[in-house]
């Protein structure tokens, strides 16, 4: 019985502590995240990265999301407020990808609100282990 | 009367005892038109055609003359695709509970050429996860194999009317009940073939799925459902959605018609009185797009409604949906 509490005990935690809200570098950034590599911030190249800090404004960002045969290069722009968090993921809406704000609502989900398109997708022929890069 | 009633019960007792080690010919003496393969194969079939990924709740009739019978089958889960960082595919799983029912009557011919009434009552719940990948191939098509597992508790419940006994009873004929139990593994390894394409606001979506089943049954009380078995299912869906001017608490509502068939590729149509459906209807989706445990996206609370149709099969499906 006391080893059925604690799995319970220890379920629950792990499930509580499930969403978090990232922490900001300052007061005046904001947090971008994306499920595919961000390869370019406000018109300069970065190294593919997945988590970022933004500085609120006026804001672009390039994200490429592979498939086997093509790889799209989707430019986002948008103005980051401060202290929100920003998340691009594919659900196969009309675009291969689209940028939500994230809002933690508890510690068990999170909300997608204001879905916004890319600016355009550029596609092109996949390269190869693109997404190791 | 009650003489009646105590060599029903006798034979009911002996029944039972006999079903613990003989085969479906000692159990049902006189009826030897119901054989073990048959009997094997209509409680795979039932499984099947509740447990299997990707079929969704239903409720049918089947009436061809000789058999009345009513299936339901109802299912509480959610299965989505997660993305695996620094690779091209994506993670698939899901998790279902699932439960169904058969109420079969069939109309048979004893050996000594004496009508027989057969009503099978089938319950069964069943746990099924599945984990697999998905590939997307291009911006509208994905492809995704993966696997699930099952277990399934099988009750069923047998009772007989017009048998002649081999038992020297008051009546020639007599009522022969019996219940027995059975747990299915079920392995199943499926493909599915995935199409999306946007038409301004409206989205089509095209799916094709096959299911290759292994089932492995065990039974304390009844040798005869001790089997295993090799079965496949394809099923072919497709949905058409728009945008609607509803909203609740922000968020937007969208309606979408669907048109799906189901082929249980490998059934006997003996078995449950079908071997395919097909389905037509109509539903609103309210993008709630959430993601729990900060995991994978919830898109789509729905509510939809249809009509299933097949040969000397009808039946509806009104449901939430989840995806």
């Amino acid at each position: 019985m006391n080893i059925r509490l604690l799995l319970a005990a220890c379920c629950f935690l792990a499930a509580t502590a499930c969403v978090r809200q990232p922490a900001f570098k300052g007061p005046n950034s904001a947090f971008l995240r994306s499920s595919y590599p961000i390869v370019e911030l406000n018109g300069e190249g970065i190294d593919p990265a997945y988590r970022l800090d933004i500085p609120a404004g006026k804001t672009s960002a390039v994200i490429v999301y592979h498939t086997y045969r093509h790889d799209y290069n989707c430019t986002f722009a948008w103005i980051a407020e401060a202290g929100t968090v920003y998340e691009v993921t594919n659900q196969w809406n009309r675009y291969p990808l689209t940028l939500y704000r994230w809002e933690r609502k508890n510690s068990l989900w999170a909300s997608r609100l204001e879905p916004a398109d890319p600016v355009d997708c550029k596609r092109q022929a996949a390269i190869k282990d693109a997404a190791a890069e | 009367m009650s003489l009646r009633r105590n060599k029903t019960l006798l034979l009911l007792l002996l029944t039972q005892a006999a079903a613990t080690t003989e085969t479906n010919a000692d159990v049902l003496p006189g009826l030897s038109q119901l054989s073990d393969s048959i009997v094997r194969e209509s409680v795979i079939a039932f499984v099947n055609t509740t447990v299997s990924p990707g079929l969704e709740g239903a409720t049918l009739t089947v009436d061809d003359g000789s058999r009345l019978s009513d299936q339901w089958r109802s299912s509480l889960g959610f299965a989505a695709e997660y993305t695996i960082n620094k690779h091209v595919f994506n993670g698939y799983w899901g998790l279902a509970l699932v439960g169904g029912s058969l109420n079969d009557k069939v109309e048979l011919v004893s050996d000594d050429g004496v009508p027989v009434q057969l009503d099978l009552t089938r319950d069964v719940v069943a746990l099924r996860g599945s984990y697999g990948l998905s590939f997307p191939i291009t911006e509208h098509f994905r492809l995704r194999p993966y696997l699930s597992l099952s277990v399934s508790d099988l009750r069923n419940e047998i009772r007989v009317d017009g048998l002649v006994s081999t038992t020297p009873v008051a009546s020639p004929s007599t009522t022969v009940v019996f219940n027995t139990s059975a747990w299915m593994y079920s392995t199943t390894g499926s493909l599915d073939a995935l199409y999306s394409r946007w038409f301004g606001e409206n989205r089509l979506e095209l799916s094709a799925h096959y299911n290759l089943i292994y089932t492995d049954a065990f039974s304390e009380d009844n040798p005869v459902l001790e089997t295993t078995a090799w079965n496949d299912v394809l099923q072919l869906k497709s949905r058409y959605s728009g945008p609607t001017n509803m909203t609740s608490l922000g968020r937007k509502w969208r309606w979408m018609v669907y048109a799906n068939h189901v082929n249980f590729l490998s059934q006997d149509k003996l078995s449950l009185g079908y071997t395919s459906l097909f389905e037509f209807g109509a539903g609103m989706e309210w993008r709630m797009n959430i993601k729990p445990f900060d995991w994978f996206g919830w898109q789509m609370l729905g509510l939809k409604a249809g009509v299933i149709t097949s040969n000397d099969v009808e039946g509806y499906s009104v449901g939430l949906t989840a995806r």
